[in-house]
């Protein structure tokens, strides 16, 4: 009896201890991050960068489709199954042949593969397998259980009545098979020379103004088109922005190696001219398991954040979901970056230093608001402070001069006060970016826990500079500019201008293989078919002088527009030398034509035309920080080697806009001179030029009424001949007043009747 | 006008030597011949040629050409109406007004045990007789009214009686229930419901019914009157019943319990169905964390899904495509104050706090991209409070505490409070730490859920039925809706969607009339022909009794319809209207038009004037 109980308890532990292991897998299965990165700009601004990461590994073998922490909307929109173990398509086959009155139910197992297909008929109940056996021996019909779509092969106008509502039931199934995707909504330009072009957060985070989208479908090509139409409706839905504008081929395009590497399953397109408010940002905040009620998104004051200078706010997507894989692995990216003003505290300090010096900030100062609790789902909750490879050199110098010794590294890691400034609260980690060129200065990251900071009170850091520092950031080797050349509205050359910034240096070697030093550059511009580009006037300036376009290209991809069908899209990938300065291409354009109803309502505004991407692929920016095991997912992005890119500006292309009452005018005007030239052509052939001349005459005999007779002076006045006066009647026959009076009248009577009836 | 501008080149060849003849007309009219009689010929008033016919023929060949030009000009200027079966479309809405749907329900009442009874066919008569009286004259939608056949049959030790009246007839093989074991299974209502559920398949062979057959089995036996109807199409009576009070409390399970599925004044109308237009529900669980500082809860969702709620979606599959999806949010509090009751050691909300209970502000119960434009969501709220107001339980009207802990919602779904075992326990509060709802509690939630779903759906959750003859026990199903149930709401859903596909058709044939300028695609004209054969085979079904079948194809006609009248091409107001026609046109044909008219008017009357001078001459020759 002992035995058998301690067996048991035995078993009871072992099954506890099942439990508890099985549940921390569990919730392994699902994580959230939340990072916020705060970085001083040399001109006196602050960038915070704020990334919230969800993950989600989910075994579909076993279902696995009741979320715990990843946002529902976000799961659906990358896999969208109907789970629904029993779902049942229902076809009528009214008119069919023999099957008369009979339904069809499919049913459909939880993994997709189907599991029982029965036909229903009224009298009797057959098999559905032994019936699409049936349809398979008369070639008629196969179904296709992934997609959950009938195929029909042959004699559709037989099936076509089966089929439809087969196909009504099924078509809102389906998924959008992304494999990775990118929506960003932005306002404001990144400012590439002051805040830096050549670090990660500015080449994945320094987007163009508006929405842009990027997906890769993990679906062949021909339908890759279909699922990108479904996506921006679906996004457009969810984040309360026009992103179903994109869904119109005109104004997306599918780069091939330009804009990113891919195998023709990558889709494009920006909507420039979107304005983005709260209205984005509430439903993005929605995504997060503790919206900003908790945590690092408490931060997100909207009138502070959307008065900041630069506002991106974007959402990384990514699955490995393949048919084959048993797990299906999601990643969610939100960022938001912001660039802020801090507002500047007027101390009593000499105008003077007040001037050059940094002005001191704190959480609560630029965002209004401080974090008062952690958000208790977050698996980390860190804020970070990180401070460029220029103001640790300036800092350092600062230190040389003040404390007279060249500063101990780890000192200076550690010290929260130094020369520069000051910080109040201590990080609990400094960590120095390692792997970096020897003569340059490593970038420092200051980390806070939250968890630590937020415990007793709200976690409010605060910067206070002692001393004016002047850095600059680190920067790509060219900074792209884009303009328009050219006046009126009928051509003009888009511009793009590449130029170093620091004028005395030459470029950094990259590519030395051919014995001369080379840069590689890739130009992806899309330009919208209204404004058509020629290709072949691409020129190629380098320091001014016009240089053969085939010395520099190294490959090209052009996809010309075609009207109202789709944008035009260059892909251009460049070798410059390295001992150049500056370099513009020059494209001519004609400005096109619209269809009076493809016009905006603001057509006058002009249009735009979307930003030109110029990325580096040989400068890779990363950040390699020297860390333990796991580096969060902030830090993992940061050391990610992601190719340098940087955005142009928006080109506004003033097109001609005609007078939207034109169309009406022109009808008008056309009708009268048709109906002018039949009625007198009529008039020609019916009129009997001799026997009017006779009528008229014999009227001339006869007496005249007064108007008449008045006319007839008035003409020969004007034809300056004397009136005839053989006849001439002092007074009108009383008849014919009666006559006019009454006719008067009568005028008078009826338009009196038409007012009062129309009343 | 390239035909008038082909037409006028040869008049315009004969002009000169018409003008000439018109010349020489003239002249010979102005000047009076000298050597002509003396006689006065006034030229206003006779004259001695025929008049010519030229002018006159060529204004009226260009007013026929305008007149034949019309049709091709509206013809051309026509916009694309797919001819809709209009007539088809009124005489549905207009036979589905006049006469509601009625479905045949196949009853059969088996006496077992009484002596003194033999004449089946006037027991059948008599029962539907009383049937007749409970049910009225009300005509609920998707009841089957006075459509119901009677079939009788008596059992008793040495006798088989059965009614066989017309030609629908159900046999029932006797002797079957001197079982062996049937007086061990007497004593559990499952057991026996199972027993006669096999008995009764086995023996039903009515043609024409479609195995939707209703029965009673009347057991005369000596002891306490019970009345049970089981989780299949019949029930039964046991204990000492006389045969008239037998045939009144058959005549009232039959109407009230498997017609009109039990319902009483006050629940959910069949209008109020919580099924989307398109025929799907999508049935979104949410659990609340309140505040997650104070403690998280987590549930095993998939495990409830695959043992508990499949059942119940296959149960519901002829009148729903029902999916279930789930999520787990946080940071949600209520939007009202509890307060907090010292004799229950809880806190208490009213009824009267009900409305503001759903925080619409705080709570992000998405629609999901699963449910797609016209579905219907219904939202089932697990709440789990904060520390600081938990437990927290409801109080009902009456003063005493819900078992349930829970509210529903019409057409909006239902909230479920959950408070943690041991809550009120400060001591407990062990921050942040993640927990699991046990599958016990989750089990119970689904079972309070269930009742909900039945109310949401208009059926009672209670497990019995006062009828004016006495309680009704009602066995309950493992998928929550019983056979019957199930038929009951088949049958209704059937009837509205038709109502409801019928009015939408009925509008849209109205719409589209008086719109005459309305682009019709071919595509609404295809869902319509769709909608009014599913809505054809739907009432085939219905008269031929296939409840469930009906159901779906109702529910496909509703869905289609809904889609036509919805169409995106219908929904636009830029269609060509006859002023934007009327504008364009004007400018050419009022000038010209009038021009032509006048001519011909004109031609005409001069013509007339000059052919009765010419008479006039003509007679004056005559004369002379």
């Amino acid at each position: 009896m002992a035995d058998l109980k301690s067996i048991l308890s035995l078993l009871i532990l072992q099954f506890i201890i099942f439990a508890l292991v099985s549940a921390s897998s569990e919730e392994a299965k699902e994580e959230f991050n939340e990072e916020l990165l705060l970085k001083p700009l040399p001109d006196r601004k602050v960038l915070a960068h704020f990334h919230f990461d969800s993950r989600a590994n989910l075994s579909t073998s076993n279902g696995g489709y009741h979320l715990h922490l990843f946002p529902k909307a976000i799961y659906q929109l990358v896999r969208y199954m109907n789970y629904n173990p029993c779902m049942q398509a229902i076809g009528n086959l009214s008119s069919y042949g023999d099957y008369r009155r009979a339904s069809i139910f499919a049913t459909i197992s939880s993994s997709g593969r189907f599991k029982s297909f029965k036909a229903r008929n009224l009298r009797k109940t057959i098999e559905l397998e032994s019936f699409i056996k049936m349809l398979d021996q008369t070639r008629l019909a196969r179904i296709n259980v992934t997609e959950f779509r009938l195929q029909y092969i042959a004699n559709a106008e037989k099936l076509k009545i089966f089929a439809q509502p087969f196909h009504s039931q099924f078509s809102r199934v389906h998924k959008f098979h992304i494999r990775e995707m990118e929506l960003s909504f932005t306002q404001g330009r990144w400012n590439y020379e002051r805040w830096g072009s050549f670090d990660p957060i500015s080449s994945s985070n320094a987007k163009p103004p508006g929405v842009e989208l990027w997906a890769v479908f993990d679906a062949p090509p021909p339908k890759v088109d279909a699922l990108w139409k479904n996506l921006t409706h679906t996004l457009s839905g969810l984040f309360c922005a026009s992103v179903n504008f994109l869904e119109s081929s005109t104004s997306y395009s599918s780069p091939e190696w330009g804009f990113r590497a891919s195998s023709g399953s990558l889709r494009y397109g920006t909507l420039p001219r979107e304005a983005v408010c709260t209205e984005n940002l509430t439903p993005w905040l929605k995504l997060l398991p503790c919206r900003d009620k908790a945590g690092l998104a408490e931060l997100m004051d909207r009138p502070s954040i959307y008065r900041g200078f630069y506002h991106s706010q974007r959402l990384h997507l990514v699955s490995s979901d393949s048919a084959s894989d048993a797990v299906l692995a999601i990643q969610l990216e939100q960022t938001l970056t912001v660039v802020l003003q801090p507002v500047r505290q007027t101390e009593a300090k000499s105008f003077k230093a007040i001037s050059a010096m940094q002005p001191d900030w704190s959480l609560s100062s630029i965002f209004g608001r401080k974090v008062n609790k952690k958000c208790v789902l977050a698996k980390s909750s860190n804020v970070y402070l990180q401070l460029d490879r220029g103001l640790v050199s300036q800092m350092k110098n600062i230190w040389v001069k003040n404390m007279g010794t060249n500063p101990d590294d780890a000192a200076f890691k550690g010290a929260v006060r130094n020369p520069t400034f000051e910080l109040s609260d201590a990080p609990d980690k400094v960590i120095k970016e390692v792997g970096n060129v020897e003569n340059e200065e490593s970038s420092l990251l200051y980390v806070f826990c939250i968890e630590k900071h937020a415990e007793t009170k709200p976690f409010d850091l605060a910067l206070t500079w002692k001393l004016p520092v002047v850095w600059s950031c680190s920067h790509a080797p060219l900074l792209a500019n884009r303009f328009l050349v050219g006046s009126g509205n009928e051509r003009g050359v888009i511009v793009i201008s590449l130029k170093t910034i620091n004028h005395s240096q030459s470029l950094v070697c990259t590519d030395t293989s051919e014995g001369r030093c080379a840069l590689h550059i890739n130009i992806f511009q899309v330009v919208p078919w209204y404004v058509k580009v020629y290709y072949h006037t691409l020129r190629i300036f380098i320091d001014g002088v016009i240089q053969p376009a085939t010395n520099i290209t190294t490959k090209m991809r052009v996809s010309p527009s075609e009207d109202k069908v789709s944008p035009g899209m260059l892909e251009l990938a460049l070798k410059f030398p390295c001992s150049m300065k500056s370099a513009a291409l020059y494209l001519d354009f004609d400005k096109g034509f619209l269809h009076i109803n493809e016009y905006p309502p603001d057509a006058n505004q002009g249009f735009d035309i979307p930003s030109a991407v110029v990325s580096f692929p040989d400068f890779r920016s990363s950040l390699n920080f020297v860390e333990d095991s796991q580096p969060s997912p902030l830090m993992s992005r940061l050391q990610e080697r992601s190719p340098t890119v940087a955005y142009t500006e928006v080109l506004l292309v003033p097109l001609t806009t005609p007078d939207f009452s034109m169309p009406y005018n022109v009808i008008t005007i056309t009708c009268t001179i048709f109906a002018l030239y039949f009625g007198s052509l009529l008039n020609a052939l019916r009129r009997r030029a001799g026997e009017e001349e006779r009528l008229l005459k014999d009227r001339a005999n006869r007496k005249l009424g007064m108007l008449p007779q008045i006319l007839q002076k008035l003409l020969a006045r004007l034809r300056g001949k004397p009136v005839d006066q053989h006849q001439q009647p002092s007074s009108l026959p009383s008849s014919t007043k009666h006559k006019l009076i009454f006719k008067v009248t009568l005028v008078a009577l009826v338009a009196i009747a038409w007012h009062y009836y129309f009343r | 006008m390239p035909e008038t501008s082909r037409m006028e080149k040869p008049l315009l060849g004969s002009l000169a030597e018409t003008s000439g003849e018109v010349e020489e007309l003239a002249a010979g009219e102005s000047k009076p011949a000298p050597e002509s009689d003396s006689e006065s010929l006034d030229p206003s008033k006779m004259r001695k040629t025929k008049p010519g016919v030229k002018r006159l023929a060529l204004t009226l060949s260009i007013l026929i050409c305008f007149l034949l030009g019309a049709p091709f000009l509206l013809k051309t200027v026509e916009i694309y109406r797919s001819p809709l079966p209009f007539k088809d479309m009124d005489s549905l809405s207009s036979s589905i007004e006049s006469e509601p749907l009625l479905f045949p329900c196949q009853l059969q009442a088996v006496f077992l045990g009484f002596d003194d009874l033999t004449d089946a066919q006037q027991l059948g008569s008599s029962i539907a007789d009383h049937m007749r009286k409970v049910a009225g004259d009300d005509r609920v939608c998707g009841s089957c009214g006075s459509n119901f056949n009677v079939s009788v049959f008596i059992e008793s030790e040495n006798d088989c009686v059965g009614s066989q009246n017309d030609g629908s007839s159900c046999s029932w093989k006797c002797g079957l229930l001197k079982h062996p074991y049937l007086e061990a299974k007497w004593k559990d209502d499952d057991l026996f419901d199972e027993f006669l559920d096999t008995v009764l398949l086995d023996n039903q062979k009515c043609s024409g019914s479609n195995g939707n057959v209703y029965s009673v089995v009347v057991v005369n036996r000596n002891e306490d009157v019970r009345v049970v109807v089981g989780k299949h199409r019949h029930g039964w009576i046991t204990g000492k019943v006389s045969g008239q009070e037998a045939v009144v409390r058959i005549a009232e399970i039959f109407v009230n319990v498997f017609m009109n599925g039990g319902k009483e004044e006050g629940s959910i109308h069949g209008e109020f169905m919580p099924v989307g237009a398109d025929g799907r529900v999508v049935l979104s669980f949410s659990l609340l964390n309140a505040d997650p500082h104070d403690w998280i809860y987590d549930w095993d969702f998939q495990r409830v899904h695959e043992s508990l709620l499949i059942p119940v979606i296959e149960a519901l599959a002829p009148i729903a495509n029902v999916s279930i999806e789930s999520q787990i949010l946080f940071h949600t509090p209520k939007s009202f104050l509890s307060h907090w009751d010292e004799h229950r050691r809880s806190y208490i909300f009213n009824t009267k706090d009900l409305p503001f209970f759903v925080n619409s502000n705080e709570w992000h119960l998405d629609t999901s991209i699963v449910a797609g434009g016209r579905s219907k969501i219904l939202h089932i709220v697990v709440y789990i409070p904060s520390a600081k107001e938990c437990p927290l339980l409801m109080q009902l009207p009456n003063g005493e505490i819900s078992s349930t802990n829970s509210f529903i919602s019409p057409m909006w779904g239902g909230v479920i409070v959950w408070n943690p075992s041991g809550c009120s326990d400060t001591s407990v509060g062990v921050h942040h730490s993640k927990r699991t709802i046990p599958f016990q509690d989750l089990q119970n939630i689904i079972e309070i859920f269930m009742g909900q779903l039945r109310q949401l759906f208009g059926l009672k959750s209670q497990s019995f039925y006062f009828g004016s003859s006495g309680k009704v026990n009602l066995l309950t199903s493992r998928s929550g809706f019983t056979k019957w149930e199930l038929d009951v709401l088949s049958r209704q859903h059937a009837c509205f969607n038709l109502q409801s596909c019928a009015n939408t058709l009925g509008s849209l044939s109205r719409l589209v009339q008086s719109l005459p300028r309305m682009i019709i695609m071919d595509e609404i004209g295809k869902q319509v022909e769709y909608s009014l054969q599913a809505a054809r085979l739907a009432r085939s079904n219905a008269s031929l009794g296939v409840y469930d079948d009906s159901a779906v194809s109702s529910r496909q006609a509703r869905s289609l319809a809904e889609d036509a009248f919805f169409h995106p091409s219908i929904m636009s107001v830029s269609y060509y209207s006859f002023e934007h026609c009327f504008a364009v046109y004007s400018p050419f044909f009022l000038p010209v038009g009038l021009h032509v008219v006048l001519a011909v008017f004109k031609e005409w009357k001069r013509y007339k004037q000059e052919k009765s001078k010419y008479l006039a001459w003509k007679a004056m020759g005559i004369a002379s």
